[in-house]
């Protein structure tokens, strides 16, 4: 369960204070399918770096699980983002020395996972992207397609709480991009919180949880979960 | 764990095999190059000492004159301070003496028929063979007698005796020795080179005889060897006392243990490896700037990566041990090859030049490579710094 | 594109870069600065003994007693059976057309005390002529008398600390000054002057060559200096003075003879070699630093790709690329060599401040050589990454991401 309420996010440039986010209220229940929605400096990136714990809020609370993680040190956050949250990019963000396999692994290292789970996990998060038949391949022998689903698998081996997808088909062809939506879904109904950013209202409009952002605020939310069947519309 | 972060180390390492390698080679040339140096200063000093402890360690030598700052006691020119054959048989009573040699020492032409050569010759007794650990190879050293009285025998070193007599018998012939005749008795065993001196090229004349011949009465030096079971000191300390008692009360002598002069060697010859070896450290901090350098911009390579650990959850701490372990790695393998080049080298002059002793302490070695791990770590500090401190949504921004 | 150009583009590249510039500068200056300083400490110390040599006077022979045929050094340490005497000094004196002035010399060490002050002094027995040849300068009274070598009187010349010490602030000349048994008065006190050669002159008593010889019960002389009158006589005065010794001790060539010149040279060779060889282990970190500017610019041609596609399809010719890269290397070594150069410099500047006697200079082709040595290590290291860059394929290095 994400809890935020009155997230801002200053920033200095130059001379002047830029708010790029300006008291965001938003609650993220477990197993929510929310996408963020909005043109270019609406404040989409600067609230998944605070989601995904990248980064820290000027101001306001941030709950996770009812912990306050707003104003933790550095090393804490690190250990969130290691434990509870899978990062998946836009350009992939591919380790190009290690094969596809040394990347699904790289985050049970830097967690102190034992060498003999991190290659059974490392198969099974292969196996449920589809590479299998690819894991000794490094990334430049890879698709981008393919590329994105080694991400995928990298961003669940640990098994996080929530997943965080910064266009993840924005670098793809249509047939690539509708698998990589048919993944983060298909984790998702297995309960696994999803947050995507887009600016592709087809694949924003899939998510059961809506939010526009302009100017560091959400000007609408929809919520097909909290309205019943019914797609309801609150606007601010 | 460390072993998961030794592997992605050594990955980023082979992604670059060219730079890596010419990074490892700075080290390896700084480690090369100190490990030949100190290894010739060792084996020189090696070969020094075993020169030195030839002659055994219960030795005890009294020379004239205060030690002077150049530590070269009273050796250079005259001086008031005597030692006579009467203070060298007064030692012979205090405790644990076992034997000793008065020793009167100068330069004469020996002469057999037309040949002749100039040579040291060393007035000496019949204590010689037993004292200093010198074998005789033919014939018998000079006799026992009362050491004040002149004898006309000579020993001669085999190299005089080859110059002089050739392949032909000495034994029984008579030389000339400074114009006097003395009859040879002995050819000594060879000896080869002691600090310089070639004590093969010599001869030996009873002390007495050398004094007339020299015309003097006084001694440059008394060797004493002491019983096995007496204590240096103690003997030195009876000495001292002995000598202040006839030389009216004045200490004007140097009496020096073998284990002191050994000592006072080593230190010295550490020393002079020690500032050579450091000389050629120079290198090996150059090289340390290559791996600050190489690692700096490794960091500027690999923000977006880097950016990426900090997303999957690697801490602060963790990024800087990578990037600390990735440059240990490069200066110690830097290191490894360092060691095994120098030994190398080492190895080759002495084939070509087997007069060079060179030998490398297993100390040595083990401290070149806790040298390079240190340079490794040390030069990876402010790379690794850099990278653990990059913000990761700039870091993940920069691809 | 002209020479300027080109040092201008490569500056520009460097400054991209200052860290890294810096460092592989700062690798060639340590480099520079080492071997300048070790060879300036060499070199000094080849210079303060040559200095301390000529101080002994010009043309000299130096005559030892003994010879032989193994060891160079013995004639320190020897004696003798044919003493080398005051008669042979006079027979050299009157019978070497060249000499000029001889010097006979007894050295030991004696105890002097002065009322109930001792200590241990070196003592020096010898003749006026001393003075002239080894070039002492007096500060009070007078130097020893000139006469007959084998009549001396007890008279001594003291150096300035003998004085210092056993007199203190008192006037010494006039006094009494005994050496072991015998008593002696003091009639001058040498200039300070320092180390030389291993003996400290300013702990030196002179007496007259007989009464050292009787003071040390010696016969023979530990050396005689002989002043040629120039420089061209010297091979044949030393030839005449051998045969004549060798005369004199019954036709035993029983004495080693010295030039000045040969003394000096074998110094120098010497120590030349040994500053060679310090600058030269010195030098092993230049290549270290001619290394990590190959690996640097190596590491620029790969990240220039771009621009180095750029230029060859904007028509920059192969050779051109080469040169610009160069020049960069060049750069960097030289500003690193210029850098050691300075430091190294500055640095023996304060040496010689802080220890004025001992003359620490580079040797005069040092500074040349390091400049052209680091120019060098720049153009040798940084040849390989020029070429590459010179062969980067327009096309791939423009459409490589």
């Amino acid at each position: 369960m994400i809890e935020l309420s009155g997230i801002s996010r200053d920033f200095q440039v130059g001379e002047e204070t830029v708010h790029a986010l300006a008291d965001i209220d938003l609650t993220v229940p477990d197993g929510d399918y929310l996408s963020l929605m909005g043109p270019s400096g609406s404040g989409k990136s600067s609230l998944l770096n605070i989601l995904g714990c990248l980064d820290r809020p000027t101001r306001g609370s941030y709950r996770l699980d009812g912990r306050e993680v707003a104003r933790l040190p550095e090393e804490e956050l690190s250990r969130i983002r290691r434990q509870h949250i899978g990062f998946v990019f836009q350009f992939y963000h591919l380790v190009p020395r290690l094969t596809a396999a040394g990347n699904v692994e790289l985050p049970m290292i830097f967690a102190g996972v034992e060498r003999g789970e991190r290659i059974e996990r490392v198969d099974r998060a292969l196996r449920e992207v589809g590479l299998s038949a690819r894991a000794r391949h490094r990334s430049e022998q890879l698709s981008g397609g393919e590329r994105q689903r080694v991400a995928i698998a990298r961003a669940i081996v640990m098994g996080p709480r929530v997943l965080l997808a910064d266009e993840p088909t924005g670098n793809l062809d249509i047939s690539a991009g509708r698998e990589i939506v048919r993944l983060l879904e298909e984790r998702n109904a297995r309960g696994l919180t999803v947050i995507v950013v887009t600016h592709d209202p087809d694949i924003g409009s899939r998510a059961r949880h809506r939010i526009r952002l302009a100017d560091g605020k959400i000007v609408s939310e929809e919520n097909a979960v909290a309205d019943g069947a019914a797609v309801g519309l609150r606007s601010r | 764990m460390p072993r998961d972060f030794w592997k992605l180390a050594w990955e980023s390492i082979a992604a670059h095999p060219l730079r890596s390698a010419l990074t490892t080679l700075g080290i390896v040339i700084g480690v090369a190059s100190v490990i030949l140096l100190t290894s010739l200063g060792e084996g020189t000093r090696r070969s020094l000492v075993s020169e030195f402890s030839q002659f055994g360690t219960n030795l005890i030598t009294i020379h004239r004159g205060k030690t002077t700052t150049a530590g070269i006691p009273g050796a250079v020119g005259g001086t008031i301070r005597k030692l006579t054959l009467g203070d060298a048989e007064a030692l012979r009573r205090v405790p644990g003496v076992d034997a000793l040699v008065p020793v009167a020492f100068g330069s004469a032409r020996v002469e057999f028929g037309e040949r002749g050569r100039d040579v040291v010759v060393y007035g000496v007794t019949s204590e010689v063979p037993k004292v200093w650990r010198f074998a005789v190879g033919g014939g018998r050293f000079l006799p026992r007698g009362d050491p004040a009285r002149a004898s006309s025998f000579a020993v001669l070193g085999p190299r005089l005796k080859r110059e002089l007599f050739g392949e032909a018998n000495a034994l029984g012939e008579h030389v000339k020795i400074g114009g006097r005749r003395f009859s040879v008795i002995g050819v000594m065993a060879s000896k080869g080179q002691v600090f310089g001196f070639d004590m093969d090229d010599t001869a030996y004349i009873a002390v007495a005889s050398a004094h007339s011949l020299f015309n003097t009465e006084d001694l440059l030096e008394i060797d004493v060897l002491f019983s096995l079971g007496a204590s240096g000191d103690s003997v030195k300390e009876g000495i001292r006392e002995a000598l202040i008692r006839r030389h009216g009360g004045e200490e004007d002598f140097t009496v020096r243990t073998q284990a002191e002069s050994l000592d006072v060697l080593n230190r010295v010859l550490s020393v002079v490896t020690a500032a050579v070896g450091g000389i050629g450290a120079i290198s090996l901090l150059v090289g340390a700037i290559g791996i600050l350098t190489m690692m700096w911009i490794a960091v500027g390579e690999r923000t977006a990566e880097i950016g990426l650990l900090k997303a999957l959850g690697a801490t602060r701490g963790q990024i800087a041990r990578l990037f600390l372990l990735e440059a240990a790695l490069l200066s110690v393998v830097g290191g490894g090859v360092g060691v095994a080049v120098g030994m190398g080298l080492g190895a080759l002059i002495r084939l070509a030049i087997p007069a060079i002793s060179v030998h490398t302490a297993p100390g040595f070695i083990a401290a070149a490579l806790a040298v390079s791990l240190a340079v490794g770590l040390g030069s990876g500090v402010l790379p690794a710094r850099r990278a653990s401190r990059l913000d990761p949504i700039e870091a993940l921004r920069a691809e | 594109m002209s020479f300027r150009d080109l040092v201008g583009f490569a500056i520009g590249a460097l400054r991209g870069h200052r860290l890294r510039s810096g460092l592989s500068l700062l690798g060639v200056a340590i480099g520079v600065a080492s071997v300048i300083l070790l060879t300036s400490v060499g070199e000094g110390a080849r210079l303060y003994v040559t200095g301390e040599f000529a101080t002994l006077g010009s043309n000299l022979l130096i005559v030892f007693p003994g010879k032989t045929e193994t060891t160079g050094i013995s004639p320190f340490l020897t004696e003798a059976p044919h003493a080398l005497t005051l008669e042979d000094a006079e027979a050299i004196l009157h019978h070497v057309r060249s000499a000029r002035r001889v010097a006979p010399i007894v050295f030991g060490v004696a105890a002097a005390r002065v009322g109930d002050r001792r200590r241990d002094v070196g003592v020096i027995g010898t003749t006026s002529e001393f003075l002239g040849v080894r070039q002492i300068r007096l500060r009070s009274g007078r130097y020893l008398p000139a006469g007959e070598l084998a009549r001396g009187q007890r008279v001594c010349v003291i150096g300035s600390k003998v004085q210092s010490e056993l007199f203190g602030s008192r006037n010494p000349l006039g006094e009494i000054l005994h050496l072991g048994e015998e008593r002696f008065r003091v009639i001058g006190v040498t200039a300070p002057r320092g180390l030389s050669i291993g003996q400290d002159l300013d702990e030196i008593v002179h007496v007259p060559v007989s009464r050292g010889m009787k003071l040390f019960n010696k016969i023979s002389l530990f050396r005689i200096l002989v002043e040629i009158s120039s420089h061209q006589e010297i091979p044949a005065a030393r030839r005449n003075a051998l045969e004549l010794l060798k005369e004199r001790h019954e036709g035993f060539e029983d004495v080693t003879i010295w030039t000045q010149d040969s003394v000096l040279a074998t110094f120098s060779r010497v120590l030349s070699l040994l500053t060679a060889a310090l600058g030269g282990i010195a030098a092993i970190s230049l290549t270290v630093a001619g290394v990590g500017i190959m690996n640097v610019m190596l590491v620029s041609v790969s990240e220039r790709r771009r621009e180095i596609g750029l230029l060859k399809a904007i028509g920059v010719m192969p050779r051109q690329v080469v040169s610009a890269f160069l020049v960069e290397a060049a750069l960097l070594s030289t500003a690193g060599g210029a850098l050691g150069l300075a430091a190294a410099l500055g640095a023996t500047r304060l040496m010689r401040t802080m220890y004025p006697s001992f003359p620490a200079r580079p040797p005069f082709w040092v500074v040349p050589a390091a400049l052209s040595v680091s120019i060098g290590v720049g153009l040798l290291f940084g040849a390989l990454p020029a070429r590459r860059a010179s062969r980067l394929d327009p096309v791939a290095a423009l459409a490589r991401r």
